[in-house]
């Protein structure tokens, strides 16, 4: 009796609004809580067609965020069950840091980049101060005795976000950057523990976890945390690898060979196959515009070796964050202009305002394909890198009220309703188009 | 679980012995007493351990289970909420939570074997309807920290990690799942009690080592005692007693 009232109670408080996607266990939809007036996102998730009630994925996300609660982390505001279907209610994010970069209409500056890194470090920083720790010194918490130096000290014990990539950075109304999806995450329990090790993005994968690394750290999410800081950048992915080797391949072609004086356990990785020595070239060379902090920190969080690099906390503390110019204030980012309902009308799911599942119907975009050169035409483009990113800025400004159309989430799905195009725009997309086919090998 | 447990869910909801102490209103309209109630719950403790015998999942699951099991009575009556089908359910439940999925048909295949009789037999339809009971009653909180890492690192602390010590203690543990300590105390504390009565047992004298912790060792004799005694009145149980709690529970009012 109490329970059917109950059931339908909590589900009355939320006004079901647009679907916004279709996750890999369920759908997402938008939705107004009327208790607290808030935008919600709510996830319905299906049960599992094998009868296995509820989605493990689904279940171990709610275990996490049950226990994560922290500004730059996506917040778990309800659960409940509705027509046998159980429904998690997320604060609704307007857009994700993919999308911001991919939106050729906003200008990123320093203190942009620097303000969204900050948000990253300190939403890793939480989960990995949080569950990951010592062994050591979750011994010491417990008892508040002093460090027993026979406790080993190589076991790390975490939660690691193993899909740290751009578009599970999702970022709110108010400008605030949250580590979301954490259906992958996973907490790791005892030290002799092993995992598959096939689920990160490949993209911003560590060298450790390509090399199959079976046991690993904290470290994977810092990696990836710099990948997307390079992004942040350049913006277009940093290392776009077609396949495990390959993405070693251009990890080393960017950032030099790893050598075993770098990273004594090299050789001992299962997948460890060693590699044409080639010397790194100037990190300078592949970031012309950014600062000598930003790069010093790049450069600490690309570290080979993962017991070296940095941890998100040091990140934090490092002089890139304290040096002029200030990380911006979340409220004054750029962010993209809201879609118009006239765009929802032939593209309603795939607007700016996704929650993270659908983005796998939104993963290809046209112009990847043509930055994903070989690595000698990739200097050439840095080279008009700096000159593109400028046009950006003319033609955005500082300006919400974007035009929109060089959105090429629209572009890449729906070809032939494309958007028109304004003079200053069409000289921006010449150039684009310049930079992607005038330069042939 | 590998966490920090002083920020932990399970820390915030800590119960004291008095809330956990107490019989739901519908269950005490059948006469259910706190001793039947409590006796119940060992019983379906001992289930589970029974169920993830055949189903072979790790200890912790096992004590994840029934740490859900118990929350869950100090919410819901068993009246509404049959025992027999909330125990393999926390189970199952468990088990995906520790990553370590049991298939429900697994389960109630196993539950036939158990059970010849048929009012106890559960279908797999049943165990996922009361999963999503169970999430919902626990508001969703899953995760659950438990003695059993302390115990390791304290008795190679303290120097009894040796391959007669480990087992008795460990034992001891586990049996600390038949009571409700691991609604009311750390289970850093539990674990120090097991220690403490291993030391006592086995005559080792470990004064020095438990004064240097520093924790208040009031309650962790508190909880040795209550361990002691627990064991004190297992000889006192009777089948009759046991049968006699299940058909009030059955009875209708």
């Amino acid at each position: 009796m109490t329970e059917v009232d109950l059931s339908k109670k909590v589900a009355d408080r939320y006004l079901k609004r647009e679907v916004l996607g279709e996750g890999t266990y369920g759908v997402v939809y938008k939705a107004i809580d009327t208790k607290t007036g808030q935008t919600v996102a709510i996830k319905k998730i299906r049960l599992g067609k094998q009868k296995e009630g509820v989605n493990f994925t689904a279940l171990r996300e709610i275990k996490l965020l049950k226990e994560l609660k922290d500004p730059n982390i996506i917040e778990l505001i309800d659960a409940f069950p509705h027509k046998g279907n159980l429904h998690l209610v997320f604060e609704f994010m307007e857009t994700d840091l993919e999308t911001v970069i991919r939106n050729t209409n906003i200008f990123l500056s320093p203190a942009d980049i620097k303000s969204y890194m900050q948000m990253t470090l300190k939403g890793l920083a939480f989960c990995h101060k949080k569950w990951v720790l010592h062994r050591s010194f979750s011994f010491c918490a417990w008892l508040i005795k002093p460090m027993n130096a026979r406790i080993d000290l190589k076991c790390i014990l975490l939660v690691l976000d193993r899909d740290m990539k751009p578009n599970n950075l999702l970022i709110g109304s108010n400008g605030q950057l949250k580590l979301a999806d954490f259906g992958l995450a996973r907490i790791f329990g005892s030290p002799d523990r092993r995992f598959t090790h096939q689920v990160f993005a490949r993209w911003y994968r560590s060298p450790e976890l390509l090399f199959g690394a079976k046991q690993y750290g904290a470290g994977v999410d810092v990696w990836a945390a710099g990948c997307i800081f390079a992004e942040l950048l350049n913006r277009r992915p940093f290392l776009q690898g077609t396949s495990d080797i390959d993405q070693l391949g251009k990890i080393f072609a960017a950032l030099g060979t790893a050598t075993p004086s770098q990273w004594p356990d090299l050789a001992y990785l299962p997948d460890y196959v060693e590699y044409q020595y080639v010397a790194a070239p100037p990190l300078r060379s592949l970031f012309p515009t950014a600062s000598d902090d930003a790069l010093d920190l790049l450069s600490k969080m690309l570290t080979y070796d993962p017991k070296a690099r940095i941890t998100a906390q040091q990140a934090l503390e490092h002089r890139y964050f304290s040096s002029a110019p200030l990380p911006t204030e979340p409220e004054k980012l750029p962010r993209p202009a809201l879609k118009r309902s006239k765009a929802s009308d032939f593209n309603p799911q795939k607007g700016p305002t996704v929650f993270s599942p659908p983005r796998k119907s939104r993963r290809v975009m046209p112009e990847r394909e043509g930055f994903e050169g070989n690595a000698h035409r990739l200097d050439k483009i840095e080279e008009h890198a700096g000159e593109v990113k400028q046009a950006d800025g003319d033609i955005a400004g500082r300006n919400e009220q974007v035009p929109m159309s060089i959105d090429f989430s629209i572009f890449a799905s729906k070809p032939p309703s494309r958007p028109t195009i304004n003079s200053a725009d069409r000289s921006h997309l010449k150039r684009k188009l310049d930079l992607e086919f005038q330069h042939p090998e | 679980m590998a966490a920090n447990f002083w920020t932990s869910s399970h820390y915030k909801q800590l119960l004291d012995q008095e809330e956990v102490d107490v019989v739901q209103p519908l269950d005490r309209e059948k006469g259910i007493t706190l001793e039947e109630f409590k006796l119940i719950k060992m019983q379906m403790a001992s289930y589970i351990s029974k169920l993830a015998q055949h189903v072979k999942v790790r200890q912790r699951v096992v004590a994840t289970a029934v740490t859900y099991m118990r929350r869950f009575y100090t919410r819901k009556s068993m009246t509404e909420y049959d025992p027999h089908l909330v125990a393999p359910t926390c189970l199952y439940l468990a088990s995906k939570a520790e990553e370590s999925t049991v298939q429900a048909r697994l389960l109630a295949f196993y539950i036939k074997k158990i059970y010849a009789d048929e009012k106890y037999r559960y279908e797999v339809k049943d165990i996922l309807e009361m999963e999503m009971k169970i999430l919902e009653a626990l508001n969703y909180y899953l995760v659950v920290f438990h003695p059993y890492r302390s115990l390791v690192q304290l008795l190679q602390d303290v120097g009894m990690n040796d391959m007669n010590m480990i087992p008795f203690a460990w034992g001891l543990a586990n049996d600390t799942y038949k009571m409700d300590l691991i609604l009311v105390h750390p289970p850093h504390l539990i674990a120090l009690a097991c220690i403490y009565i291993a030391s006592v047992y086995r005559e080792k004298d470990n004064t020095a080592w438990f004064e240097e912790l520093r924790v208040d060792m009031n309650v962790v004799k508190n909880i040795s005692m209550e361990i002691l005694d627990f064991y004190e009145n297992q000889r006192m149980i009777t089948e009759d007693r046991i049968n006699a709690a299940f058909s009030k529970l059955a009875s209708k009012p």
